[in-house]
């Protein structure tokens, strides 16, 4: 094999948690070039290896990574991303003949820890196999155990944090793991990393705790090869320069980040409202910026080499105070607040710091109590449905006995477990209207009458089922996977423009002549191999729709008042997006010319 | 080290680096504390200011670099592991990030606690202060690697020094780069300072556990 790439080791570390077998395996630098690191090389990985459709993704089989990019670790600004990508145990399509069927998953998480594994020697972790016992794993550059980790299951992601911290140092790991709710299998899973930063989506922390993985804590020595330090120097300089201004955007970010959106978005009529029925909140501004920052906030984080810091702590006050977290941010702001009708403030921050430490996906959990709200509300189910909890809007004690039910898995819990797809299969009733998903998967903040042209393109389309990150168009989507492929954030593009461009700094890390179109059309494969994925799997056209509300009911509040999404202009919009795509208008299969056009082989 | 000895011996090697006459020695924790005279400087280090640093570590890969080895012809280091910075973050939960670095001791501890004898002609023992910088400096000729300077860091203040795990040598040592550190240029926070080393005030030379904790009371009470 040719020798491995500069920026690159070209080494995935490969461990089977069945056999405690553990491999440095070579990566063909091909698949480098071709997929770049992160989310691509993440697909890659899973489409080359998981080749039979409908494996589970609770089996040994399913393959559990965690993908840095070329970018991550590198003292590049907010290069600290890491791709959680896995099978999902989320996904199905409507139809199809493979039981265990599932779209990719892949769930982005900043912090510390990419950057970590690409110290320690890797460019990726591949977890497969299911290990009899509670394990962590423990990696220090070479040196790689398969630890016992019986002292450590059960904790929350709170007192691990802690725990770790204790044992291992304040200073020289950084760990991945899971909450008590992933032990459990419980589908909406999350992984965090610091207690708080979460690869919340797609149910990759279930995929974990089916490996009974409780956590991967990583210390490294190294840093990756630079193929021209004096051009990456220079481009380093230029970046860190240009986020040293003090532009109004930067101040966004520093003042608030996400949660800015959650008053902007309720303004714009595009969030969610109880339960999707509404784009527009009337109390947002109790849970807005300057009331957290009032009320909540002490402290602004940042994630490795971050100049915006957009992470805010702190704690609440009276009784919902004692506890130390950060948020809301916008997602946890708007699905655990809005979405819910909850406006008191140190309320819906407690119901986030229980959410985390259980180990839940923020979103989808938000989202299926919203649902179940709604049920409740219109009386399709009773209160014994709920196990006794008075599941009303806006009741931060019902929430939260929800969420601990969710995290437990247990009684109500079970069910909601399996997303509101399931449940509205289980209550029926016309409830399907309102089970607001994709593909099985829930849709986060942000809502969908008033933004169908971005919004309803993101969510349907998404390779992971609903996803608010995804973009509206072929372009953006090809740009984010692209983003969570380097191992960069996603709030950053407008800082790596011009001279600093990604493509400029590929070149610099690789060596290789990297252009604009050329990374683009990486971006292109990356998310045509995803669809390929899905596609092998069963999912076709009528897997890319629109929950049923957004066609047939119009909300009463703000901009999005009176507004229905038109089905025949969404079916339109569909056909432009598979012809733009390159994909067959019936399928939704990539057409022959463009999958040669990125060199995919068809399976 | 409490004995008149060590310090006559400190007073000694400030004479004979020429910067005797503005000192004043007077008792203090270790029996004796050194200050520096107005008209001379006074000793400088990084103060951080805690409410302000967000542990990006933006500051070890800036401190790593200016340190890091140039190949030859080259005015441009490789990028290289954070670790081998002398400033290093601590993170601690619930969330309170920590810069460790050099408080630069009035009394510095470690070069007190190194038994290496002075030279006769210099009066230096292997780590002695920089003349321009005030920073602790190792000669790693005279230096006997027996880790007395990281232990008294470590026991008495910040924990800094770490032995190099093969020569035993003391590492991590800030220099303040000669005078402008690059640190506090690049912060993206300002939350680094080259200040008087008194100025980090009730914080100045502990440990990041200590500091944490302190942090901690500080920004999250339920009141």
């Amino acid at each position: 094999m040719a020798e491995t790439m500069p920026g690159y080791y070209g080494r995935l570390l490969d461990v089977n948690l069945s056999t405690g077998t553990i491999v440095k395996t070579t990566l063909d630098p091909q698949w480098l070039q071709d997929y770049i690191g992160g989310r691509g090389l993440g697909a890659k990985i899973l489409y080359e290896r998981l080749k039979n459709p409908g494996t589970e993704a609770f089996s040994p089989e399913n393959i559990l990574l965690f993908m840095p990019g070329p970018f991550s670790g590198l003292p590049l600004p907010s290069s600290s991303r890491t791709c959680v990508v896995t099978k999902s145990p989320r996904t199905s399509p409507k139809s199809g003949s493979y039981h265990g069927a599932s779209t990719i998953s892949y769930s982005n998480i900043g912090g510390f820890f990419g950057p970590e594994l690409r110290f320690a020697g890797y460019d990726g972790l591949a977890i497969t196999g299911r290990s009899d016992k509670p394990v962590y794993l423990y990696i220090k550059d070479e040196t790689v155990e398969i630890r016992d980790a019986s002292e450590y299951w059960g904790l929350g992601t709170d007192a691990l944090e802690t725990r770790l911290i204790a044992d291992l140092g304040s200073d020289g790991f950084r760990s991945c793991y899971i909450g008590p709710a992933a032990e459990k299998m419980v589908p909406l899973a999350s992984v965090l990393n610091t207690a708080a930063r979460a690869a919340g989506r797609g149910g990759t922390g279930a995929v974990m705790g089916s490996k009974r993985l409780k956590a991967i804590c990583v210390s490294g020595s190294g840093i990756p090869n630079v193929a021209d330090p004096v051009k990456f120097n220079e481009l380093l300089e230029t970046v860190r320069s240009s986020f040293a201004q003090d532009t109004p955007s930067r101040r966004w970010w520093r003042e608030g980040g996400t949660t800015n959106a959650l008053e902007e978005s309720s303004a714009g009529g595009t969030m969610a409202v109880k339960n999707y029925s509404e784009g527009s909140f009337g109390e947002v501004s109790r849970i807005g910026t300057a009331a957290a920052r009032k009320e909540i906030w002490k402290r602004d984080f940042a994630c490795y080499c971050c100049f915006l810091a957009c992470k805010k702590s702190g704690m609440a006050k009276g009784a919902y105070g004692g506890v130390v977290h950060d948020g809301p941010e916008y997602e946890t702001g708007s699905m655990l607040g809005s979405n819910l009708l909850i406006a008191d403030l140190a309320g819906l921050n407690r119901c986030i710091a229980v959410a985390d430490d259980l180990g839940l996906d923020i979103i989808s959990a938000g989202n299926i109590i919203g649902f179940l709200m709604e049920a409740y509300d219109k009386k399709l189910i009773d209160r014994d449905f709920l196990d006794g909890i008075d599941l009303t809007w806006g009741n931060v004690e019902a929430v939260l006995a929800m969420l601990r039910k969710m995290g437990a898995n247990e009684g109500v819990g079970i069910r909601a477990n399996q997303g509101v797809r399931s449940l509205a299969r289980e209550i029926g009733q016309g409830s399907e209207a309102f089970a607001i998903h994709v593909k099985g998967h829930e849709l986060a903040g942000w809502n969908v009458h008033k933004a169908v042209d971005w919004f309803g393109i993101s969510y349907s389309t998404a390779n992971r089922g609903a996803c608010h990150m995804n973009g509206g168009a072929p372009g953006p989507q090809n740009q984010s996977a692209l983003r969570d492929s380097l191992g960069i954030c996603s709030f950053v593009d407008e800082w790596y423009v011009n001279d600093s461009a990604f493509e400029k700094i590929l070149t610099a890390i690789t060596g290789r002549e990297w252009s604009g179109a050329s990374l683009e059309l990486a971006g292109e494969r990356i998310y045509n191999l995803e669809k390929m994925f899905n596609y092998r799997e069963g999912f076709r056209r009528e897997d890319d729709c629109l929950p049923e509300r957004f066609f047939s009911e119009a909300g009463k509040q703000g901009p999005a008042a009176g507004i229905k999404v038109d089905r025949a202009r969404f079916e339109q919009m569909l056909d432009d997006y598979y012809i733009a795509r390159g994909w067959d208008l019936k399928t939704s299969k990539p057409g022959p010319e463009k999958l040669a056009a990125l060199g995919i082989t068809d399976f | 080290m409490e004995s008149g000895e060590g310090l006559q011996s400190r007073r000694d090697f400030l004479r004979k680096l020429g910067l005797g006459a503005g000192f004043l020695i007077a008792g203090g924790q270790f029996g004796f504390t050194w200050f520096f005279d107005e008209k001379e400087g006074k000793l400088k280090a990084i103060v951080v200011d805690f409410s302000k640093c967000t542990g990006c570590r933006t500051c070890e890969t800036v401190c790593a670099g200016f340190h890091a080895p140039r190949a030859a012809g080259s005015s441009v280091a490789a990028p290289v592991n954070p670790y081998q910075a002398r400033i290093r973050v601590h993170h601690f939960n619930p969330d309170a990030d920590v810069p460790q670095v050099c408080a630069h001791c009035a009394d510095a501890p470690c070069i007190e606690a190194c038994p290496v004898d002075p030279d006769p002609v210099t009066g230096r023992k292997a780590l002695y202060r920089d003349p321009v910088t005030g920073s602790p400096v190792n000669d790693t000729d005279a230096c006997i690697g027996c880790r007395s300077c990281a232990r008294a860091c470590k026991e008495l203040r910040t924990g800094t020094i770490r032995p190099n795990p093969v020569t035993r040598m003391p590492e991590g040592i800030c220099d303040l780069c000669g005078g402008e550190p690059r640190c506090v240029q690049v912060c993206p926070f300002g939350a680094l300072q080259l200040a008087d080393a008194g100025d980090a005030g009730h914080l100045a030379g502990l440990s990041p556990e200590k500091i944490a904790q302190v942090l901690m009371e500080t920004y999250y009470s339920p009141q």
